[in-house]
């Protein structure tokens, strides 16, 4: 009896932790000032918030089979949020999504046309084919 | 089987999620913020799934969590694609 409470707090717990920190990266979604951070908000703290979720579900319903399907689930969600993120991010700046002054890491300016020279001349219109290299 | 005010609390969250997530969709100034509200959206929808199989005691619950998460990533990299038009 006392076991079983000790598994559906600990199980209810992982489950609300990873639906708040879905919840903090909708906040970010909306408080954060252009692509490149809302991007890097979501590809970190969901990724982080469906793993504590699948956590959850194992405790809570927990066998060995389900505890290797949630090993993989986990794996395989931390290996290709990132990854979404980045194929994301990298589409936005090659169709030029301007970033604001305070993002300052740019290291596809060396290799492509960057939204950044496009602050100056206003009237170019979005995604045409000068931006892809 | 988890207590109720607990699937409550979590749905509450994600609902939240959700429709800050549409607002994002509805003010997005380019596709790109379009495209992440979206993937936001897919990853709140795997938690209400994972959710909801509980408080019913589904059994297929974790192997449509699995799924999800492994195929889940393929819909984010299209639309990356389909914002450069096809190209790479």
């Amino acid at each position: 009896m006392t076991a079983d409470l000790v598994v559906t707090i600990s199980g209810s717990a992982l489950l609300i932790l990873g639906a708040f920190i879905i919840a903090s990266a909708a906040i970010g979604l909306i408080k954060l000032p252009d692509l490149y951070t809302r991007t890097s908000a979501i590809g970190t703290a969901a990724g982080l918030g469906v793993a504590l979720i699948i956590v959850g579900v194992v405790v809570l319903d927990f066998s060995p089979l389900n505890v290797v399907k949630g090993v993989i689930a986990i794996a395989a969600q931390l290996l290709t949020s990132s990854i979404g993120s980045f194929a994301l991010a990298r589409s936005g700046y090659l169709t030029g999504s301007r970033p604001v002054a305070t993002t300052i890491p740019d290291e596809l300016a060396a290799s492509t046309a960057s939204p950044r020279d496009r602050l100056i001349d206003d009237d170019e219109s979005f995604g045409d084919d000068s931006a892809t290299s | 089987m988890i207590p109720t005010v607990v699937a409550a609390i979590v749905i509450g969250l994600l609902a939240i999620a959700v429709v800050l997530a549409v607002v994002r969709i509805v003010r997005g100034p380019t596709a790109g913020d379009t495209a992440v509200a979206g993937d936001l959206i897919f990853f709140a929808f795997i938690g209400i799934v994972a959710v909801f199989g509980l408080t019913f005691s589904i059994d297929a619950v974790i192997d449509i969590i699995l799924i999800a998460a492994i195929l889940g990533f393929l819909s984010i990299l299209s639309l990356a694609r389909l914002l450069q038009g096809g190209q790479r």
